[in-house]
């Protein structure tokens, strides 16, 4: 008995070590949204077919602990730094604890947003408009009856941003500035999860529901919600005191130190890279739709807008992607 | 040979099925669910507004009587006080009156639900063969899991918290009375009976109070529970002490992170204490 179980166990030994040959692997980091697993397929695909790559990976983690992944060296790269979301994003990138190679995207928004058909109703849902003239953030406080809060019935709720965001701060001077807090309760989410499912709910139940969001996100891709206007952006002063509409952030592309010296080639290509918020959202309404991964998203996505191809690499590399892209 | 390193097969499972089912079951019972939710915030409010009502200065006073008398100590009545005002100078003393009410919500309703299940489950060996494995699996199941039905059937806030919280710290009350009340002597309920007590006499009168220190140390396991889950449920909408330590997580604010996490343990460290207080009271008793 004793012999049977020492054979199998070094059996799986062997296994094991035979398994374990040496990997020349490049670690991406996933801050948990699709946006950012949907970059790093297209940027892992690149890295296997076209650079000296074997495979590539993913480090799951929140998006500070990705940013401070990415400082200590245990991610590569890091395709969606969220700067202002960060607090010491710029003390880190002046201390250069990182390099930052470029942005990927800015033209996302953020802001208050309802559902549309709380402005224009659905006649295929049969939901009257509740909101007809709801246009804009000042608009709201006529309409405080139709957010009603659980707790306090005489108010309005407002979803507010995730807890700890810089955003959430700003919206909340934002509310007190326009006098909101008269009508509106600042609801508090608690996360990301806890108010992507309040949105959800609410959609699927036909329901009025006004709050912090923002674009690129598969929420935002698979329903139809309306962006509120607000005063035109001024200063980064008076935005941040809560009186302007949120300016577009600069999604940056990020390496570590020990990378960008490892690997100038697949840096240079990274701060070539470059995406919108549009087609970001065709991607992920591509895998959505198709339900397949961002592996073959990525595919699809580089098929269909080949000339970027060509403005990310040379064109020894491009023919590569290429190749592996018709095989 | 891959086969070896790696499981051959796997179907395409679409998890849309368990989603659909699920929305479709709140649907179902809509009104069931929102009056478990209404009832359970009048509730709430009810402890909410008990809390709010007792001024700051009386919770110290108080702390500090019940630890002089219990402790039969001067300093630990005032080191107990000067711990709680703690949580007030650093400005979390409205968190914590959050946090306190849907904690002592959660045991209350654990002690509604748990106490009758853990005697019922005690008089029978089949339902405690059912019911272990459940109260396994509740223990078990890592917590995101069930908040999202919670929050799917209750909407974000103060309800689906309570309900998380209870299922979770629901578990050692019911373990704990069961087990408490099947360890109580064998000739003690034999004599009871002989001197001729109905079943119900036996349970209430010789049964649960020769039980009740094991009872008391799961009301202090459960209240231990459900201040473990204060962060847990800040997540969905609760605020309270743990939505102060989410933000330093967010923003790797390790100072603002340690600080409130201090307070929950302050506070935890009171509630245990008193508990513990009440079942030391409770074995005296018995033991006399």
């Amino acid at each position: 008995m004793k012999k049977l179980l020492s054979f199998i166990m070094s059996l799986i030994l062997l296994i094991g070590v035979a398994g374990c040959t040496s990997t020349n692997e490049i670690v991406f980091a996933d801050a948990q949204w699709d946006s950012i697993q949907f970059h790093n397929a297209v940027a892992g695909f690149i890295a296997v077919e076209a650079f000296d790559y074997d495979k590539w990976s993913e480090l799951s983690a929140t998006t500070p602990a990705t940013h401070l992944g990415l400082i200590n060296g245990e991610i590569d790269v890091h395709m969606e730094e969220w700067a202002d979301n960060i607090p010491s994003y710029a003390d880190d990138l002046e201390a250069g604890e990182f390099v930052e190679l470029g942005i990927n995207f800015d033209d996302n928004f953020q802001g208050l947003y309802v559902p549309r058909y709380v402005i224009e109703g659905d006649a295929e849902r049969g939901i009257e408009p509740m909101a007809p003239n709801l246009k804009t953030v000042e608009d709201l406080k006529d309409y405080a009856h139709i957010f009603p809060d659980e707790d306090d019935s005489s108010k309005g709720r407002i979803y507010g941003a995730i807890p700890g965001w810089e955003v959430d701060e700003i919206l909340r001077r934002k509310v007190e500035y326009m006098k909101l807090d008269e009508q509106f309760v600042y609801f508090n989410p608690g996360s990301e999860f806890g108010l992507a499912s309040a949105f959800t709910n609410a959609y699927e139940n036909g329901e009025a529901i006004v709050g912090y969001y923002w674009e690129p996100t598969w929420l935002m891709g698979l329903y139809d919600f309306v962006l509120l206007e607000d005063e035109p952006f001024t200063t980064v002063e008076d935005f941040q005191a809560g009186k302007t509409e949120m300016p577009p952030m600069d999604i940056r592309i990020a390496v570590s130190n020990d990378f960008y010296e490892r690997d100038p080639e697949f840096s240079e290509f990274l701060s070539n890279y470059y995406s919108t918020s549009a087609l970001i959202s065709e991607a992920l309404a591509y895998t959505q739709e198709h339900n397949v991964d961002f592996t073959e998203t990525a595919k699809w996505y580089l098929r269909e807008n080949d000339s970027m191809i060509d403005e990310w690499l040379d064109s020894e590399r491009a023919q590569m992607v290429r190749d592996a892209l018709a095989r | 040979m891959r086969w070896i390193t790696e499981f051959p097969y796997s179907f395409n499972f679409d998890n849309k099925i368990i989603d659909d089912f699920v929305r479709s079951f709140r649907d179902t019972f809509a009104v069931i669910f929102d009056g478990i939710g209404d009832g359970l915030n009048a509730m709430l409010r009810g402890v909410q507004s008990f809390l709010n009502f007792i001024p700051w200065w009386v919770y110290i006073i108080a702390i500090f009587l019940i630890f002089w008398k219990q402790q039969k100590k001067l300093v630990s009545g005032i080191l107990y006080a000067v711990l709680l005002s703690l949580i007030g100078f650093f400005g979390l003393w409205d968190l914590m009156v959050i946090t306190m009410s849907i904690v002592i919500t959660s045991v209350i309703i654990s002690l509604i639900l748990g106490f009758p299940i853990g005697i019922l489950v005690s008089k029978s060996d089949r339902l405690d063969k059912i019911i272990r494995p459940v109260l396994d699996m509740m223990q078990t199941m890592p917590i995101f899991v069930y908040l999202i039905p919670a929050v799917i059937f209750f909407g974000l806030g103060r309800v689906p918290a309570v309900i998380a919280t209870t299922i979770y710290a629901i578990v050692p009350l019911i373990r704990l009375t069961n087990h408490g009340i099947r360890m109580v002597d064998e000739e003690v309920v034999e004599a009871a009976k002989a001197f001729g007590s109905t079943g119900m006499q036996t349970l209430f009168k010789v049964q649960i109070p020769q039980a009740l220190p094991t009872i008391m140390t799961g009301v202090n396991q459960t209240l231990m529970m459900a201040m473990s889950m204060v962060v847990t449920t800040s997540m969905i909408g609760v605020g309270g002490l743990g939505i102060e330590v989410l933000r330093g997580v967010q923003r790797i604010e390790i100072g603002r992170g340690l600080i409130a996490g201090s307070a929950v343990v302050i506070l935890a460290i009171i509630l245990d204490r008193i508990t513990q207080g009440l079942m030391k009271k409770e074995e005296g008793v018995t033991n006399e």
